[in-house]
């Protein structure tokens, strides 16, 4: 409960910060939040383009936050370990790239899935395996993993995979995307996030086996306090493997569901943002799978909103990766605030 | 003639629920070498770390030098000449041994005759000079983690006497030594002494005092026992009167009744990650209904005999076994299998998950148990049962009973949870590691009970702990631990504080 006003109240301060710098721009703080609503679909919008509706911009909106949902669970999970998984962005794409390439030989969804889950997860357990074996910090060699993958993925684009005229990748093919991009239903067209179900019931999933299984136990008792879990008999290694190697799947399918989902192609040379976005949405949500959902949901709206407030307003599209790193400031400093209280 | 250099004038310290100090009055002489000895928690470093400004007395005064001095912070008392060297060195491991030597106090010397910087040849040279004054040798340009314990407590005392410093405080300097080293370092501490420096040494190792102190101060629960000339006292009055008390037998006990034996331990030994050996080919057996405990001062591989019967650290030689069954090498779930309970001595990281509800942290040693999971999935409804049962049962009072976060509680309730855990689990060797450290009277008396209650239950006892009282209290059988090696094991009824004490320091030998 304390967690969830923490939270809030993180929340609350950083809409504020927003607010004060929208409006020494000389900008109505009011209406550009309002427009971030709108551009989310939450609130109608003066007037709408052919085919469109608050109803479809919605889904584009849902659409958005299915990876944000996956990658936040990835962060959570591993933070529940004792584990600080900032490579989700390499995760990400590792699984990305993997399931363009499958698809490219079997169009279809349940292997682009599938193949997604264990891509990031064999990065997630390499980082845990160094950990365990080596003691390598977890923060370093998975920030390291980021540009090995990122580059190692550029490399594979560049040379294999390049569409020369949009200088991305090629496009998944749509039998193997997870998104319906433009489906017709009566008289709109719109995107349907069909991996948004998977990400519910993952966070649900996910919850029970916190809360409710021995591993669950293990690993809330590893990542608080290693020497206790070891005292218990625990297998404090493999627990801590196990963890990453989850994580690593969930930021897997977090890749998947963007880079063959929201997205159908991959940009060579970036790393996606969401993956350190996924670090706030987490603490915001209290490292909590149902709060993560939840989170997400919020911090989309700022993500997703965005370039409507910026049409509109004609502010830069940046202000809302500024309030989204006062949030993610926040909330780090809640949760010491939560941790000194006890 | 002997001229008082520091006088300590009814000094009192307290600290939340103890006495380290109480109305402590002594005056060291310019020129000697005065020893502080004491148990532990006796109030010996915290006497001295008065001295050095850590600490303030709450009452009483301290006079330097014939005049009253509030010596509030460590950099007064430099400017006093007066230095410490601590039991844990403060040194930077990768600057060189001078570096650390001229630290805040750095010759300079103007590069180019504008800029200025550290005179780092200058320092070398001046320290290579102090050093082979005082008899410490050792190179200026050696970096610290390079070098031994023995070489980096060189290094501090160098610093102090960099320092110019006069009144030279020594906190167990020989507790990191080996027999050659200490030898060594008494020569040191005697030369020092001819060149008119004052050395405090606090130890409580008896032999040391005897070589090399004049004069001899004893604390026994923060009391002023007495201040002895060490070349007239013996060691065995000085032991004495370091644990010399009224033992006060307050738990209720019948007659041990000994049944068969459930751990015996054959030529167990134990290397610590460093690779010294802290437990050193150790035989004993303890039988079911018995209490026996491991007497010693802290230190003496007591920590290290009880994480590996516990299975927490490897033995690298030697058998445990456990009613006939062979543990040598069983992990530590085996362990808690076969029936071995374990209060350990930190509660705090390794007996406790803090941040845990009360709920959580009762069945951390058997939530994988049919008790209370099944195909790993855990049964709410028998954490919540088994939770309220030992609340109820064992007294532990907690704001929100179950859902209390463990980190909220007071130590002793804390430490009541640990036990209740491993009471509850009903095994045949039950292992209590300084089950009452920082408890009040209270509590301890309760825990007294609860340890002679699980030997009349038919539980093998290990009870391993630094306070006599208690040993004396519970024990059936005493073994007295002193560097790794137990020196004696006795019925408690043939063994007197006094003997105890002798054994525990090492003077009196099997």
């Amino acid at each position: 409960m304390k967690k969830l006003f923490l939270s809030c109240l993180a929340i609350v301060i950083s809409l504020l910060f927003g607010a004060l710098i929208l409006w020494l721009m000389g900008k109505d703080p009011v209406a550009a939040y309002m427009n971030l609503l709108q551009g989310s679909g939450l609130m109608h919008k003066v007037k709408y383009a052919g085919r469109q509706s608050m109803f479809t911009d919605f889904m584009s909106f849902i659409d958005a936050m299915t990876p944000m949902i996956f990658a936040s669970l990835s962060v959570a999970l591993a933070l529940k370990g004792g584990f600080f998984n900032i490579g989700v962005s390499g995760q990400m794409l590792a699984a990305g790239i993997a399931a363009h390439m499958l698809s490219g030989v079997i169009p279809s969804r349940v292997l682009v899935v599938l193949a997604g889950f264990l891509a990031g997860a064999v990065v997630g357990a390499l980082i845990g395996w160094l950990k365990c074996r080596f003691n390598v910090n977890e923060v370093v060699s998975s920030i390291m993993l980021n540009s090995v993958i990122m580059y190692l993925v550029t490399f594979y684009i560049n040379v294999f995979y390049i569409n020369p005229v949009s200088r991305q990748s090629k496009s998944i093919a749509d039998a193997a995307r997870l998104t319906l991009n433009g489906y017709r239903w009566e008289n709109l067209k719109m995107d349907i996030p069909l991996a948004f179900p998977l990400a519910v019931i993952t966070a649900l999933f996910l919850h029970w086996v916190l809360e409710r299984t021995t591993y669950g136990y293990e690993v809330k008792a590893t990542g608080l306090s290693p020497k206790a879990a070891y005292y218990a008999g625990m297998n404090v290694n493999r627990t801590a493997l196990m963890t990453m190697t989850l994580s690593g799947a969930l930021a897997g399918l977090a890749g998947v569901s963007y880079f063959c989902g929201y997205l159908a192609a991959i940009q060579p040379g970036v790393t996606p943002s969401m993956g350190f976005d996924a670090i706030a949405v987490s603490l915001l949500g209290g490292n909590n799978p149902v709060g993560c959902v939840l989170a997400s949901f919020l911090i989309t709206i700022i993500s997703k909103g965005t370039v409507y407030m910026s049409s509109r307003q004609h502010i830069e599209p940046e202000i809302a990766s500024l309030i989204t790193a006062f949030i993610l400031t926040f909330a780090a400093c809640s949760a010491v605030l939560d941790r000194r209280k006890k | 003639m002997s001229e008082p250099i520091v006088e300590f004038r009814h000094i009192t310290k307290r600290f939340p629920g103890i006495i380290a100090n109480d109305d402590v009055s002594l005056t060291i002489n310019k020129g000697e070498i005065f020893a502080v000895l004491g148990e532990n928690g006796a109030g010996k470093s915290t006497l001295v770390s008065m001295l050095f400004g850590m600490y303030e007395p709450d009452e009483g005064e301290i006079y330097i030098r014939g005049k009253r001095e509030r010596i509030n912070s460590p950099r007064y008392a430099t400017q006093l000449s007066i230095g410490m060297v601590h039991q844990e060195f403060r040194l930077v491991s990768n600057y060189t041994v001078a570096e650390n030597i001229i630290l805040g106090l750095e010759p300079e010397r103007k590069f180019l005759g504008l800029f200025p910087c550290v005179d780092i040849r200058k320092a070398n040279h001046d320290i290579a000079e102090l050093s082979e004054r005082y008899g410490l040798k050792i190179n200026p340009e050696d970096v610290i983690e390079d070098l031994n314990v023995a070489s980096r407590q060189k290094v501090e005392i160098l610093k102090m006497l960099y320092r110019e410093a006069e009144i030279l405080i020594f906190d167990e300097p020989t507790a990191v030594l080996t027999p050659q080293e200490i030898k060594a370092l008494l020569f040191v501490l005697d030369g020092l002494r001819d060149y008119g420096k004052t050395i405090i040494l606090i130890t409580h190792k008896l032999n040391e005092i005897k070589a090399v102190a004049d004069r001899c101060a004893i604390l026994n629960h923060g009391k002023l026992a007495a201040i002895l000339d060490v070349k007239t006292t013996s060691t065995d009055e000085m032991a004495r009167l370091m644990v010399g008390r009224e033992i006060s037998f307050t738990t209720e006990k019948t007659p041990a009744e000994f049944g068969d034996t459930v751990l015996k331990v054959e030529g167990l030994t134990v290397k610590t990650p460093s690779g010294y050996d802290a437990v050193k080919s150790v035989n004993f057996e303890i039988h079911a209904g018995e209490v026996f405990a491991v007497a010693g001062v802290s230190g003496n591989g007591q920590n290290e005999l009880a994480d590996s019967i516990a299975g927490l650290m490897p033995c690298s030689s030697g058998r445990i076994t456990l009613n006939g069954q062979d543990i040598t090498h069983a992990s530590v779930r085996e362990r808690i299998n076969a029936g071995i309970a374990y209060i350990p001595e930190d509660r705090h990281n390794v007996g406790l998950v803090l941040d845990f509800t009360l709920r959580d942290n009762f069945p951390l040693r058997q939530y994988y148990s049919p008790a209370f999971s099944s195909k790993g999935v855990i049964s709410e409804s028998a954490f919540n049962e088994h939770g309220q049962k030992l609340l109820d049962r064992y007294d532990i009072r907690s704001s929100q009973g179950n859902a209390t976060i463990t980190r909220s509680m007071s130590g002793g309730n804390q430490q009541k949870a640990i036990i209740a855990r491993e009471v509850d689990m009903q095994t045949p060797l039950i292992i209590f590691m300084q089950p009452t450290r920082g408890l009040d009277a209270g509590a301890v008396m309760n825990i007294h009970r609860q340890i002679v209650a699980e030997r009349d239950r038919g539980a093998a006892v290990l009870l391993i702990s630094l306070d006599l009282d208690e040993i004396m209290d519970c024990a059936d059988t005493i073994a007295v631990i002193y560097n790794g090696s137990i020196n004696k094991v006795a019925p408690a009824s043939e063994l007197s504080v006094d003997d105890i004490g002798l054994y525990m320091m090492g003077v009196k030998k099997e």
